[in-house]
């Protein structure tokens, strides 16, 4: 220890004198000074046992004396013996316990009595040094098969530096296992060398220091003990994670993850993506490892080890779990075909959640038919020179162009029809050529004149899909209707507030009216 | 007591020897082709006198001594025989289901054996809403030959033998905690050819539903009315209600899967499919047609008084379960590679 017996006393009778401690208390100095590590920076860790059963406030008080800062928490034999016996007394899998309550079994058990040793032995005796050291073994092995299973998986799928990573981590925890199998127990991995450095007399610690590469950190994983994580990726199995689910708008594959973040697929992720299987073997997932590897990152698969979750993590560290990647911000967002991905293998986060995305999408879809049907009134109206029904037809017309081009940038829910042309500022960029042409086409006296070239800026403005070549011929036509199903599936599963039976009687009554000749003058 | 199961060797008929051997009855099962039972869980079914006969001939087919013998031994008859694929000739169907009903009906008329007929709760045919089991002819139009011939039967069931349990299950589907079934069949091949786009387009509502009803569970009830008789009644045999809603919803839970599109019925066009889509329609998926549409539930008061498991309520869960059963047996989850697929694979674009 790097103090002595006197500087320890010392130290207990400067802090006791500073609070307010029962005279039978018990005191113990705990932590990396007791346990033998620890340098001229660390900190001073007192325990004051109060012989008692009622719970003591935890929260530590701190002191600087003799130029060293001290801590002294307090709790009582109660609140111990609660802990010990807890440990003592667990069933069931073994990385449940929680790790500041072994931390706290820890620090007791391996603290240097500096008063009242005989209370501090007597509690001591509900939980055995033994006893503690075979569940500290278990519970590190344990988060060391975590690691490296995880590591198997990343190596199969190519990521090599990821994989080196956690089969380093597993490694570390391998290491803690076994050297808790030869009675180092503490529980935080910054001592980690020097406990080692005690134990320096087998073989195994010098190959710990020198072992480097992915396949020999694997096998000295094994060599120290810990079984059921060997390099042998064909256990590697495809499971089901929860709530994500796959929505193919026309030829585009989206997944919707906890039904609320939304992702879009390229052509090649989207193609990887439908090779998935659940309960098949990792290795039949073809070739693009990298892309495997994201979507398990994301969360949109879990890889299991014959069915056993793999759950790897860092004790006293931030929990791991799937991550969720800055969010693409291709403009627009979307368009009747969903949303577009930046290039063949993206999995690119949309920056609105799910649910307005299928609202805004499916108000699109709504704006395309309302055009359409105005389109085809305004024909006939004109037809028979019914100067005021034409007139609300290009205003509906209008306003269904407005309402797919502010729905194309994401906005949901939109504004009501009289404030449509004021809502284009809510647009990234500004338009007011659109603004114009709207205002005046939607004048009471209008008769459309101005309605191509309307409807060509809005094309243009929404970068042409939203606002689809439909209106070129039946067969796009047909199409857009059929894209418009689609996502009404989405908006069913999202549980969009929309009569679904009558949204597809409506969806069938544009398709019931194929756009010919003024859709052409039109587009 | 000394039992005949017709249609021993079906999904159905050797679930319900299994437990008839269990509750330690002397069990003959009629069989037309097989010469061994299977139980759904693919173990094999022992202790039953198996008697090869044909339901569709007068006294089953069978010799005069075999025909005597069981008329006058036998105290109870579970009729489980029955054609239940679809897509069938009409006349097979009134061969098997209902003249086969006729003809197990004489048989136990001869020394008055109860008689437990598995019908179906589709013999409802297209009617929608709450669904009685006292109710029975109400003018309903059919959706199949099965459903007409079904329903048929049980009006002969009822007019020769009064006294008789009429068992009503609907679309029987694999096991309850399992999702194990033995054979892919009905449901399954709707599942099949939805999931792996062969046909992309269904003109359905997506409030329409259907019950899926576990085999074991189906069986149980059977097994649970021999021991504690309902004579003269009719119980629904139903598990838990399926949406259209929910098939959508759980198909997009598998990445390999294609979700169809619902299509307003009234606008339906075969003709628009693609020649590969719309022969698959009319030869497969039409058959099921109807079903995309009915509002159907189905109350069970009378069968909960009989019945010793639970009635499943999570329709989406047990979806799920058997989805999940197809695809680890490989039925399910391994589509043909689309054609942007194969073309991707040989580096074309």
């Amino acid at each position: 220890m790097i103090l002595t017996e006197e500087q320890i006393q010392s130290l207990a009778e400067q802090t006791l004198a500073r609070i307010d401690a029962p005279d039978d208390a018990a005191l113990l100095l705990e932590g990396s000074i007791a346990e033998g590590f620890g340098n001229s920076r660390s900190d001073i860790d007192f325990l004051l046992i109060a012989d008692q059963e009622a719970d003591m406030p935890t929260m530590p008080t701190i002191f600087f004396i003799d130029g060293r800062r001290v801590e002294i928490r307090t709790r009582s034999v109660g609140q111990i013996t609660k802990h010990l016996i807890e440990v003592a007394g667990h069933r069931g899998r073994v990385t449940r316990m929680d790790e500041h309550l072994l931390n706290r079994c820890q620090r007791f058990l391996r603290g240097h009595p500096v008063r009242r040793p005989d209370l501090i032995t007597k509690v001591r005796e509900n939980l055995s040094y033994d006893m503690f050291a075979t569940v500290m073994t278990k519970w590190w092995a344990e988060y060391a098969r975590q690691s490296v299973r995880h590591a198997v998986m990343l190596e199969s799928l190519g990521q090599h530096d990821q994989a080196a990573v956690w089969a380093r981590a597993g490694l570390q925890q391998a290491a803690k296992s076994w050297a808790a199998r030869h009675g180092e127990t503490y529980l935080e991995p910054k001592w980690l060398s020097l406990q080692l450095d005690r134990l320096a007399e087998n073989p195994l610690v010098a190959r710990y220091w020198q072992t480097e590469g992915t396949a020999d950190i694997i096998r000295l994983v094994a060599a120290l003990g810990v079984t059921g994580c060997a390099d042998t990726p064909d256990r590697l199995v495809v499971e089901r994670p929860r709530e994500v689910t796959t929505w193919q708008i026309g030829d585009r594959v989206h997944l919707v993850r906890d039904r609320r973040d939304v992702f879009v697929l390229g052509d090649t992720a989207a193609r990887t993506w439908r090779r998935v299987v659940w309960g098949r073997p990792l290795a039949g997932l073809g070739p693009e490892g990298d892309l495997i590897a994201t979507f398990v990152r994301y969360g949109l698969i879990r890889v299991s080890w014959r069915g056993a979750a793999i759950t790897p993590r860092l004790p006293l560290a931030a929990p791991a779990g799937s991550v969720t990647p800055a969010p693409a911000m291709t403009l627009p967002l979307l368009s009747i075909a969903g949303a577009k991905p930046a290039h063949p293998r993206s999995i690119d986060l949309l920056p609105l959640p799910a649910h307005r995305f299928a609202a805004a999408a499916m108000a699109l879809v709504w704006g395309n038919v309302m055009v359409e049907n105005a389109v085809e009134d305004l024909r006939g109206a004109l037809d028979r020179e019914q100067w005021r029904v034409a007139a609300l037809a290009t205003a509906r017309a209008v306003n269904g162009g407005l309402r797919a081009l502010l729905c194309a940038f994401g906005v949901s829910p939109l504004p009501s029809d009289p404030e449509l042309i004021g809502g284009l500022d809510m647009l990234p960029a500004p338009q007011p050529r659109i603004a114009e042409l709207a205002r005046q086409l939607s004048r009471p006296g209008s008769r459309g004149e101005e309605l191509p070239e309307f409807i060509a800026a809005v094309r243009a403005a929404s970068g042409g899909d939203a606002f689809p070549s439909s209106f070129d011929s039946a067969d796009g036509w047909q199409r857009t209707l059929d894209i418009g199903y689609d996502w009404l599936r989405l908006g069913a599963y999202l549980d969009q507030q929309l009569p679904l039976d009558e949204a597809q009687d409506l969806l069938s009554s544009g398709g019931a009216q194929p756009h010919t000749s003024s859709a052409k003058e039109a587009g | 007591m000394k039992i005949l199961v017709t249609g021993a060797a079906g999904l159905v008929g050797a679930e319900v020897c299994a437990r008839l051997i269990k509750n330690n009855h002397q069990v003959y099962g009629l069989v037309h082709h097989v010469r061994t039972l299977t139980a759904n869980s693919g173990r094999p079914v022992t202790g039953v006198d198996l008697i090869p006969g044909d339901v569709t001939q007068p006294r089953l087919g069978l010799d005069d001594a075999t025909w005597r013998k069981l008329a006058d031994e036998v105290d109870l008859i579970v009729h489980s025989a029955a054609i239940t694929d679809f897509g069938r000739p009409r006349e097979l169907y009134q061969a098997v289901n209902t003249t086969g009903t006729a003809h197990v009906l004489e048989l136990a008329g001869f020394k008055n054996a109860r008689l437990i007929h598995v019908s179906t709760a589709y013999v409802c045919g297209e009617q929608d809403g709450r669904i009685l089991e006292t109710s029975l002819d109400a003018g309903q139009r059919f959706g199949n030959h099965y459903e007409e011939s079904k329903f048929q039967a049980e009006l002969l069931v009822r007019k020769a033998a009064t006294e008789a349990t009429v068992i009503r299950p609907s679309v029987v589907v694999g096991a309850a905690r399992t999702g194990v079934v033995r054979e892919f069949k009905n449901i399954y091949v709707v599942l099949k050819l939805l999931s792996e786009g062969r046909v992309t387009s269904i003109p359905g509502h997506f409030d329409a539903c259907v019950d899926l009803v576990p085999v074991d569970h189906v069986a149980a009830l059977i097994a649970d009315v021999v021991e504690k008789p309902a004579p003269g009644q009719t119980l629904h045999a139903v598990g838990s209600t399926v949406s259209m809603r929910h098939l959508s919803d759980v198909l997009a839970e598998y990445p390999s899967f294609r979700v169809p599109r619902y299509v307003a019925p009234a606008t339906f066009s075969a003709a628009s499919l693609g020649d590969l889509e719309r022969a698959y329609w009319e030869r497969m998926l039409s058959l099921y047609e109807s079903y995309f549409r009915r509002r159907q539930h189905f109350d069970d008061t009378l069968a909960a008084g009989f019945r010793s498991h639970k009635r499943l309520s999570n329709g989406p869960d047990q979806l799920r379960k058997i989805v999940d059963y197809a695809v680890r047996a490989g039925y399910l989850g391994s589509p043909l590679p689309g054609v942007a697929e194969a073309l991707a694979g040989v580096g074309v674009r």
